[in-house]
């Protein structure tokens, strides 16, 4: 019956209701918008890291990611395929040949990461192939390179140009090779375009002095869910002279972006739950102002404190819940759109390029976001109830029942 | 048998700074099953008797025994838990909880003491059939009149089976038809049920009803009769 009683006084007035409603409605969508786009920018920017050049899992020799130099080739290669067939959970896998270089037109120079890839097996790997805004993709053919749209610009040259790459070898000498520019590419991430080139592997071997040596696997697994697991099986397979990196290892800083953003988005809520709490406090205040002869009538038929208070408490409680209810479909009905049509920031796609996320921002509905805001609104709407509801156990009831 | 037994009750009031007293030594013990009305001039301490007799304030002196218990000693959750369970009250504004209809009204304080629904409905089923409001049962209060409400007030009040009924002017805002409605269903239950009624009042034709009449005046009790 309390909950009847709280209900019903919800709605005796009903302007008052509907207006502390309507905040906890445009906060509660509010903030699962804001917290979808946050993480649909920073899987965007994840995601276009792992498919444009990083993949799930790459696999060097011991020490190769703090020291790329091409001294530290794979000690054995067939040990590394063995452990790749041999290993459950891998889709698919490719080699590569990475150096950093000189790039010279007869223009200009820049200095970039030079990929030497199988073409083919990357296809499977990256997106790269899918990115090419002028020419065409990587044929096998000796001697062509991709290049990324800034890096282009820079060299000011196009398909067909030619470019010569230049990098440290196997013997300590420089290696170089003359390529043939075939096709320019474009990603989400400007910074990613400016600084790396593919080529094929071969080209690389020769360039670098490689001989069939190789630099590094790239791995891509069949369930992202299981990445650690297979890095993990990897590790224990290989032994300690490889180094098996998941893109977790590889991309501490977006990693950590990601958990940074996590913690940050409770302290979202805890603003938006605080904003919130004042409303509640309002309210309620009023309400408990305006029955305070009836209060007292309740507690002169013997209703005792407790069951004041929890009434109070229980009528913030449904203000909360229908509001977060009804801004949980409303922050739905918004994000599942969105997350197709996507949010076009193109005034900030400078910026954004640069971060790697892309113009268009693809919002994400999260399961977390949602259990965030059951958790945190209603709890903060009862905080905010603590005070009407204590003041309300408080009258005297000779007192309040002649209180006009 | 002994229901209120009030001992040297002073009150004095100090709201404005200049101290009121409402009530000057007021000694009185009301029995089982009578009918009593308090009687007085405005001011003459009616209603304040009755909130100390029904623990909803408390004396600035002496002592209030209830079958026996002294009040006083009890804590604040003690005490509502004498109103819900010994009292029942009938307030001159009928007091009804206006979002509940006549018959959630009745069984309010039912819920209060932990019964369960089937039995609410029931009692409240048959206290509504004894006082013929059965057709209000789901009425609101702003959908009855003062004297409909002023029955739901009398069944939310026995409903408890109380041993005591405090009813407050309860006929001052009633036309006197139905005030002599009210009076006579109160009559009844007073003999029917030996039900303890206690009325402030200056309504002359409560006063004609009393069985005991107690004037009151300058908060001295100045005449205590049976009639």
């Amino acid at each position: 019956m309390l909950f009847t009683i709280a209900w019903r006084n919800i709605w005796r007035n009903r302007r008052r209701s509907l207006i502390i409603m309507v905040s906890v409605i445009v906060g509660v969508s509010a903030v699962m918008v804001n917290d979808g786009l946050m993480v649909g920018m920073i899987h965007q920017m994840l995601d276009n890291q792992i498919g444009s050049h990083v993949s799930h899992i790459q696999i060097h020799a011991k020490g190769f990611n703090a020291n790329p130099v091409v001294q530290n080739v794979i000690p054995e290669r067939q040990r590394v395929e063995r452990a790749l067939e041999g290993t459950a959970g891998i889709r698919d896998w490719s080699r590569r040949n990475v150096s950093f270089g000189l790039l010279s037109s007869a223009r200009n120079s820049a200095g970039g990461r030079i990929v030497g890839v199988e073409a083919d097996n990357e296809t499977a790997i990256t997106s790269i192939h899918a990115s090419i805004i002028d020419g065409k993709y990587l044929s096998g053919k000796p001697r062509e390179m991709l290049l990324g749209r800034r890096m282009a610009e820079k060299l000011k040259v196009g398909p067909g140009d030619k470019v010569v790459g230049m990098a440290s070898a196997m013997s300590g000498d420089v290696g170089s090779e003359l390529f043939r520019v075939v096709g320019i590419y474009e990603t989400l991430s400007s910074e990613f375009d400016k600084g790396y080139v593919f080529t094929s592997l071969e080209d690389t071997r020769n360039m670098l002095e490689l001989g069939d040596n190789v630099l590094e696997y790239a791995v891509i697994v069949e369930n992202l869910d299981d990445i650690e697991h297979v890095t993990q099986k990897l590790r224990e397979t290989l032994g300690a002279e490889y180094e098996v990196l998941s893109y977790a290892d590889l991309l501490p800083l977006l990693v950590a972006q990601v958990e940074l953003y996590g913690q940050m988005m409770y302290i979202i809520y805890v603003i938006i739950g605080l904003a919130m709490i004042f409303g509640i406090v309002n309210t309620m205040l009023m309400s408990v102002f305006e029955r305070i002869q009836e209060f007292g009538v309740l507690m002169a038929i013997g209703m005792k404190n407790s069951y004041v208070f929890r009434m109070v408490m229980i009528e913030a409680l449904l203000l909360a819940l229908i509001g977060t209810g009804a801004g949980i479909l409303l922050g739905i009905a918004m994000l599942l759109p969105l997350g197709t049509i996507g949010i076009d920031l193109s005034i900030f796609a400078e910026s954004l390029t640069s971060f790697g996320a892309g113009a268009i921002i693809y919002p994400r509905l999260t399961i977390n976001s949602i259990v965030s805001v059951v958790l945190i609104i209603p709890v903060t709407a009862l905080l905010g109830a603590l005070y009407p509801a204590l003041k309300a156990t408080r009258l005297q009831p000779v007192t309040a029942i002649r209180y006009v | 048998m002994e229901v209120i037994r009030l001992e040297g009750i002073h009150k004095t009031y100090s709201d404005s700074g200049v101290p009121v007293h409402a009530l000057r030594g007021i000694d009185l013990s009301i029995a089982q099953g009578e009918f009593t009305v308090i009687a007085g001039p405005s001011g003459s301490g009616k209603t304040t008797l009755l909130n100390i007799a029904g623990a909803l304030d408390t004396p600035t002196e002496g002592n209030v025994f209830f079958t026996g218990e002294d009040i006083g000693e009890k804590s604040r959750n003690e005490v509502a838990s004498i109103r819900l369970e010994k009292l029942g009250f009938v307030f001159q504004a009928y007091n009804l909880i206006p979002v509940l209809t006549a018959m959630e009204n009745i069984e309010f304080t039912m819920m209060l003491l932990g019964i369960d629904e089937k039995s609410r409905h029931e009692r409240a089923r048959q206290i509504m059939r004894e006082l013929d409001i059965a057709q209000l049962a789901d009425k609101r209060p702003n959908e009855m009149s003062g004297g409909q409400q002023q029955r739901v007030a009398v069944a939310r009040a026995i409903v408890n089976n109380p041993s005591i009924i405090l009813a407050d002017e309860p006929t001052a805002n009633l036309d006197s038809e139905t005030g002599a409605t009210l009076l006579d269903l109160m009559q009844q239950m007073n003999r029917e049920h030996k039900l303890t009624f206690v009325f402030s009042s200056h309504d002359q034709h409560v006063i004609d009803r009393a069985q005991r009449l107690i004037l009151l005046r300058d908060g001295v009790i100045e005449q205590d009769e049976s009639l």
